[in-house]
């Protein structure tokens, strides 16, 4: 009986105490609240597992294998702008109780709201594409060719998305990404120089090349990926987070972006130690990929890459669509409360078969350059990220939305810093870009 | 839903942003929002705000001839500088309405108010209605000209639409909403699910004046709703809720309060409540012990037809547990039961230990939901009594009670999926 479990966990949540009976309370109901606020799969760990998502990995990988750990200080630049995001994007749904997408209508009205959208819906298609593209090298690793397992893995999400247990599957796949925490492993064992580890975290290393730039954007724009922040308010606004639960809700928002940081932090390392050392610096291919696993799982490093790719696509290959019907439904009014059912709320259902549609048939297309494909896509996030950060920093800043819990001074600052210098990148890059068209 | 085309439609998003005239169509300024009171049917415009000269300006509708698409005209030719004040009931239209979450009170729905249609009506420029449909949009991201061209659609009537005032920035500020009344508690409740927060709690306070509505709209919401709203409300205010509920609900309900407050909430309860609650209070939610009511019918086995009855028209329990009645030996053991309708249709000579000849399957306070649930259904019964260890009747569960707790979870929210436990 499927049911029941669900209700015992109702049951579970209305235990009561205080009554003449025997105690049976084994958490208080507050601190079991925060358990499942800050517990182990509170949006912002969601969010930042799926953050490193096949694009994260291509990304992360080619920059190590690229420029072995000259990027690496801007890791730390990225996580604290990482969280100065996230958190803004949770403080305002814990506020206002409204998705982002709602916001920016309400306060700035239709048209700004369609160029908001349009441009989170490009962004959100590339990843989308760039997931089920993942499942298929995931999947290939195994033998399996992408036009069998991708159409496959498609019906599943979309059946798991319309009609099954969506709770359940997170789960699976929040644990799926867990093989990639071998990566700080092999990093270890592959014995990089410390030293230069060191000084390349704190003294930037920066070179003046297109091919630099266009990492540079693609790993801000895997790591503060548009669709994450979108992702964390909603959720924040689902899950019912009030003012009084902020903190907690703040701490569990930056645990999770540092420790995904963290990861993507050692998987330049593990691929800077032994890819980059060893001459292969322009991965084309998820096996040269796996490679930088095979200090610490030697003939099995293809084995545990793919198990993990697989989890981190399938995780963010569901979250993505759901992510956009939201932002869709929010941005023109449809319906998506009140007991949505498949026939209630058609838009919904749409949007999220067409994103599937479109990923799947992208990424059946026999020799499609697979790691260029993925770290495109993260470039072209990279560039429309300035958009949704100038919306989120102005609400966030905006007494009329916010009250009281508006941006401070200092953190306004980092915000804007923030926004700056993403803008500055994707100004450079396009400029770049046409200027190297030009000449 | 209720829709009409009235003649001349003007739409709001062509009225601002276009030119405030004077009686012979010079040129004063800009206008820059509609003010309209609501609590009508369809709500008159009061004011105007324009910027004149670069500087905000109030005119009143005294002083306005005629409202069209690109220009307002004035009655006069001169312009009186007043300070817009709000007034009761007053909203502008275009800051406080449009793009925001509005209540379809006969769709029983949230909409989104992508366009405000006004019209002259009765004399005055007055609201209409609200364009939730794309038409709407469109009308607003094209360019004004083509905008202007576009032939109005259907829309909703402003008659079955509640706007929610709750973040208008005004503490005299407080607007009824009388259509919600119109709505069962279960709409209600999803409509508060469905709201934001600050706007879930604007409906609990509309329908706070009645009572007993509100006490059956907590009923309704989901654990984590209902958590929410209880959690803001005084002590009082909770018992005045759970007064209204039955018991086996109000013990829920106070679950959902903090542990310091269970005790003070209680305590405001009258004495046969707070007697009910406290004995209910002891046992997991998730056994018949929990589930079940203490308000029942039991009689002894001597009792005539009549008693049976009497005891019936002065029950104060719920029709769903009343259902079936009961009868118990000298030893208050449980000895029979007897459906409501078999009772009605018994032998006026007949003494319930006599009519009463099934000997109903019963439970213990321990035992699990599957339990109950498989009872029932093998026995079709819609009540199963809950006995303690002398086989005395302490409450009975009603099948409302198991079938809220066994429904699978995606039967009700099928694209919840973002959202927690």
């Amino acid at each position: 009986m499927a049911g029941r479990v669900a209700a015992l966990r109702a049951a579970r949540d209305r235990l009561l105490r205080g009554g003449s009976g025997r105690p049976r309370s084994w958490l208080s109901r507050r601190s079991a609240r925060l358990i499942a606020v800050v517990g182990f799969l509170g949006p912002g760990l969601i969010a930042a597992n799926a953050g490193n998502d096949a694009g994260g990995i291509a990304t992360y990988s080619s920059v190590g294998a690229k420029y072995g750990y000259d990027l690496l200080w801007m890791m730390v630049v990225i996580t604290v702008s990482l969280v100065v995001v996230q958190e803004m994007a949770a403080r305002m749904g814990a506020v206002t109780g409204k998705g982002l997408a709602e916001l920016i209508r309400e306060q700035y009205g239709v048209r700004w709201s369609l160029f908001a959208t349009t441009s989170v819906l490009i962004a959100n298609l590339g990843i989308c594409v760039s997931e089920f593209v993942g499942i298929g090298a995931a999947l290939g690793l195994a033998g399996v060719p992408p036009q069998v397992s991708v159409p496959i893995a498609a019906i599943g999400v979309w059946l798991l998305l319309i009609r099954g247990s969506y709770k359940v599957a997170e789960r699976i796949f929040v644990l799926m990404t867990i093989p990639f925490f071998a990566y700080p492993i092999a990093a270890i064992l592959a014995h990089p120089d410390w030293g230069s580890v060191g000084h390349a975290v704190v003294a930037p290393n920066i070179h003046t090349s297109h091919a630099y730039l266009f990492l540079f954007i693609a790993t801000a724009g895997t790591t503060i990926t548009p669709f994450m922040q979108l992702y964390v308010q909603s959720a924040v606004v689902e899950r019912g987070v009030g003012v009084d639960e902020l903190n907690a809700e703040r701490a569990e928002v930056t645990t999770g972006s540092i420790f995904a940081n963290l990861v993507a932090g050692f998987i330049i390392i593990a691929t800077g130690a032994t890819l980059y050392l060893h001459g292969e610096r322009n991965i084309s291919t998820a096996a040269q990929a796996a490679k930088a696993l095979a200090p610490f799982a030697g003939r099995y490093a293809e084995v545990l890459f793919a198990v993990g790719l697989l989890g981190a696509s399938l995780l963010a290959a569901a979250i993505l669509p759901v992510t956009a019907a939201y932002v869709i439904a929010e941005t023109f009014g449809f319906e998506k409360g009140i007991s949505r059912r498949i026939h209630e709320a058609p838009v919904f259902v749409a949007v999220i078969t067409t994103l599937i549609a479109i990923g799947t048939i992208v990424a059946v297309i026999p020799g499609i350059p697979v790691i260029s494909l993925l770290v495109g896509v993260q470039v072209v996030n990279g560039t429309l990220l300035p958009v949704l950060l100038i919306f989120i920093w102005r609400l966030a800043s905006d007494r009329d939305v916010m009250g009281d819990y508006r941006n401070g001074r200092v953190f306004n600052v980092l915000a804007g810093l923030t926004v700056v210098a993403t803008s500055g990148l994707s100004i450079l890059l396009l400029a770049v870009t046409l200027g190297g068209a030009f000449l | 839903m209720a829709t009409t085309t009235p003649p001349t439609v003007l739409h709001l998003s062509l009225i601002v942003g276009g030119t405030l005239r004077d009686r012979n169509g010079g040129r004063l300024g800009k206008v820059d929002d509609l003010i309209v009171r609501l609590g009508e049917d369809y709500p008159p415009v009061t004011g105007v705000l324009a910027t004149v000269a670069g500087r905000p300006v109030f005119v009143p509708a005294s002083e306005l001839a005629e409202i069209g698409h690109g220009r307002v005209e004035m009655v006069s030719d001169r312009i009186d500088l007043q300070h817009f004040e709000r007034r009761t009931g007053e909203v502008l239209l275009r800051k406080d309405v449009l793009d925001r979450q509005l209540i379809n009170v006969d769709g029983a729905r949230l909409v989104r108010a992508n366009e405000i249609e006004l019209a002259r009506l009765e004399g005055w420029y007055r609201v209409v209605g609200v364009d939730t449909g794309l038409r709407g949009i469109v009308r607003r991201v094209a360019p004004r000209r083509l905008g202007a061209n576009m032939p109005p659609g259907t829309f909703l009537d402003w008659a079955s639409v509640e706007a929610f005032t709750g973040h208008v920035p005004s503490v005299r500020l407080r607007v009824p909403h009388p259509k919600l009344a119109r709505l069962h508690a279960a709409q209600l409740a999803d409509l508060v699910e469905a709201a934001s927060h600050n706007e879930g709690e604007e409906i609990m306070r509309a329908v706070g004046d009645n009572e007993e509505l509100e006490a059956d709209v907590f009923e309704e919401l989901d654990a984590q709703h209902r958590r929410e709203f209880i959690e803001e409300r005084s002590d009082d205010e909770v018992a005045a809720v759970l007064e209204r509920m039955e018991t086996d609900d109000a013990v829920d309900l106070l679950g959902d309060l903090p542990e310091e407050r269970r005790e003070q909430v209680v305590k405001l309860l009258p004495a046969v409540q707070r007697r009910r609650v406290r004995a209910l209070a002891g046992y997991d939610p998730a056994t018949a012990g929990g589930l079940m009511s203490p308000e029942f019918v039991c009689l002894y086995a001597q009792a005539t037809k009549q008693e049976a009855i009497g005891r019936i028209e002065r029950s104060r329990a719920p029709a769903d547990t009343l259902a079936w009645v009961y009868v118990m030996n000298l030893d208050r053991r449980l000895k029979g039961a007897i459906a409501l309708a078999d009772l009605l249709r018994a032998d006026p000579e007949m003494t319930m230990g006599e009519a009463a000849t099934f000997l109903p399957p019963r439970v213990g306070a321990e035992s699990d939901l599957e339990e109950v649930a498989r009872l029932m259904t093998d026995y079709d019964l819609t009540v199963v009594p809950v006995v303690d260890e002398r086989d005395q009747i302490m409450g009975v569960v009603s099948v409302d009670d198991v079938l809220e707790m066994v429904l699978p979870r995606g039967w009700r929210r099928r694209f919840d999926v973002l959202g927690g436990e």
